[in-house]
């Protein structure tokens, strides 16, 4: 499954990249439903990643864990409740993330290098850094605009689609 | 239900337009279709930004074998590229929907859109010229005044018919976002014109103002979680339309309650099926097209996989709903990877609502009846087809075995799609476009 999600999140990121060089300025309803796709295809994948970790957490002896989960025969429930529990905290932790994953919830600092070696590598981390700022200012250039005197509507400031935070996320 | 395939349909192919090559320029590719309300002509924009309008010849229409053909009646140039030099942007020329106004003298009135820009457009004849003008010549050159001797009163002389398009107003500058809907009121004096997250009422007369009536603009952009796909007025009370979203919900507006409508008066809302749930709901969900019967009492949207129709009383399911080609609900992976499951198909009622039809992969286009329970499956092809000779029907089988007129999934031809179609108002005649051509069909007359 987690295989899927990450297949389809390359995929995803891809082709959010190329709808900036298409014809006729970014579609919104695409760019939308590719966001909405490729995030929902990363929080599989990091489910998935964060089941996989938890499997090795159970392999190595670490702190003395709750009787709850000891008995628990499928110990990875937690994990998934608190990931959903807390979908904007891990999207935060993410947006935030480098390769070096200094943002990483604490529990897993033990996993920190194992987890930075298995980052995805299709995902251009140091390019979309580098390119945050002028993607974000190209994409607020391209959706600022001073609303027309036709409209009886307040003329608002638009703000850029995040459609670049998506990316760096990954 | 899935294409019954019981051999010979009622409908066969009548003419076929376009260039019959496998090699098309882009700029040919169709991109709108729509009969005017008496269904003499019909008008096709393509991705060049040309409109051209087919006429129904009068002279056969009285024998009851053959139907009038169409003929191309006036070819003209909508809408040019242009450059938002604020944004560094290209708008494209592309006619995104043409809707006719309905006729009110001899001059056919329609509105056409690119992603920015709503065009009014006039056709007219003239068959008729004056001559003989005192002060100039036959070719337009002024007469020298020392050679008038004469007097004479200019007459109107029969000339070879020429049809004019001229466009009568420009209405611009009134969209942020890609315009993908118009849609003409009952009144006869406004129209809408929506956009990914606006709907903007329009009259005719003015186009340096619009009265913005429908924002799902959130404050910041980052919550934004739909946008707007399509939108239609009410075909006969002028207070109400309709907007699609991508999340597969209809919302209905009445103009009376609210100056800015955006609060719904109805929410058309289907819940999920839990158990087909997977990466790409969202984007099958998404509502492609929304149009209301033709009495106004039903409304049909269209998404990737089905077709619903809706009654306007009741909003917590479809009164019917119609598998287009849930076949390829196992190959979503696959079809999102060559961006067909993004393919926006538009659909159409018959003139009585008895029956609606959408386009589909390979050519097929379906035809459901909704009485009877009924349903087709049709090829557009003029290779398999000669004009006059009934359509066989298909099936899409998912095994390995196969029947005549049947095909596996795995050989559909996902480029050859039927995105637009339109059905006389009246006669039982569909146009359709695949990506070459314009089809044309009309039912047999027993």
């Amino acid at each position: 499954m987690d295989v899927e999600a990450k297949r389809i999140m390359a995929l995803s990121i891809s082709k959010l990249y190329s709808l900036r060089t298409q014809r006729g300025g970014l579609r919104l309803h695409r760019s939308l439903l590719l966001s909405m796709t490729m995030r929902a295809a990363r929080d599989i994948y990091h489910t998935a990643q964060l089941l996989r970790d938890e499997e090795e957490e159970q392999v190595v002896p670490c702190a003395p864990e709750e009787p709850m989960e000891v008995t628990k025969d499928p110990p990875q429930t937690v994990t998934p409740i608190e990931f959903v529990a807390n979908p904007q905290e891990a999207k935060d932790a993410l947006e935030e993330e480098d390769k070096e994953n200094r943002c990483a919830p604490e529990r897993h600092s033990r996993k920190r290098r194992v987890k930075t070696a298995l980052e995805p590598d299709f995902l251009p981390l140091k390019k979309a850094k580098m390119d945050t700022d002028e993607d974000k200012q190209h994409l607020q250039a391209e959706v600022l605009r001073n609303s027309n005197g036709n409209s009886c509507r307040q003329a608002e400031t638009l703000t850029a689609f995040p459609v670049n935070r998506a990316i760096v996320a990954c | 239900m899935d294409g019954h395939g019981d051999g010979q349909s009622r409908w066969c192919l009548s003419q076929v337009k376009g260039a019959v090559d496998d090699d098309v320029a882009e700029a040919d590719i169709i991109s709108a279709v729509e009969f005017n309300h008496s269904g003499e002509l019909l008008a096709t924009g393509d991705r060049g930004g040309r409109i051209v309008i087919f006429q129904q010849e009068q002279e056969n229409k009285s024998l009851p074998q053959c139907r009038a053909e169409y003929n191309v009646y006036s070819t003209f140039q909508s809408h040019e590229p242009e450059f938002d030099y604020l944004k560094s942007l290209e708008i494209e020329e592309k006619i995104n929907k043409i809707r006719w106004l309905p006729q009110k003298n001899a001059a056919h009135f329609l509105l056409s859109t690119n992603d920015k820009t709503i065009k009014l457009w006039k056709i007219s004849e003239r068959d008729k010229r004056p001559e003989g003008y005192n002060l100039k010549e036959e070719d337009g050159r002024y007469r020298h005044p020392s050679s008038l001797t004469t007097l004479r009163v200019p007459v109107f002389q029969p000339m070879d018919l020429m049809v004019e398009a001229s466009p009568r107003r420009v209405y611009a500058n009134a969209h942020t976002y890609h315009i993908n809907s118009i849609s003409v009121n009952s009144d006869n004096e406004t129209y809408l014109s929506a956009d990914d997250l606006r709907v903007n009422l329009w009259h005719l007369d003015y186009t340096d103002r619009s009265f913005n009536i429908v924002d799902i603009k959130p404050a910041n952009m980052e919550e934004l979680t739909e946008v707007i796909t399509a939108s239609e007025f009410h075909p006969l009370q002028c207070n109400t339309f309709v907007y699609g979203s991508s999340k597969g919900s209809v919302r209905l507006c009445d103009m009376r309650a609210s100056a800015l409508c955006d609060q719904h008066s109805k929410l058309f809302e289907e819940p999920e099926d839990p158990s087909t749930r997977s990466f790409f709901s969202e984007i099958i969900s998404s509502i492609s097209d929304v149009k209301f019967s033709h009495s106004g009492r039903y409304m049909m949207t269209r998404d990737y996989l089905t077709l619903k129709i809706w009654d306007l009383h009741m909003e917590s399911h479809p009164v019917e709903t119609y598998q287009v080609h849930g076949y390829l609900r196992s190959k979503l992976c696959s079809l999102y990877e060559n961006d067909c499951i993004f393919d926006k198909f538009e659909c159409c009622w018959r003139g009585d609502d008895s029956e609606v039809m959408t386009g589909s992969y390979n050519n097929f286009f379906r035809m459901f009846e909704r009485e009877g329970q009924r349903d087709v499956t049709l090829e557009a092809s003029w290779e398999n087809g000669s004009p006059g000779c009934p359509l066989k029907s298909w099936r899409v089988s998912t095994g390995s075995r196969r029947k005549r007129n049947e095909i596996g999934v795995d050989c559909l031809d996902f480029s050859r799609k039927i995105l637009y179609t339109s059905w006389h108002p009246q006669e039982n005649i569909v146009a359709l476009a695949t990506v070459n051509n314009l089809y044309l069909f009309q039912e047999k007359l027993n």
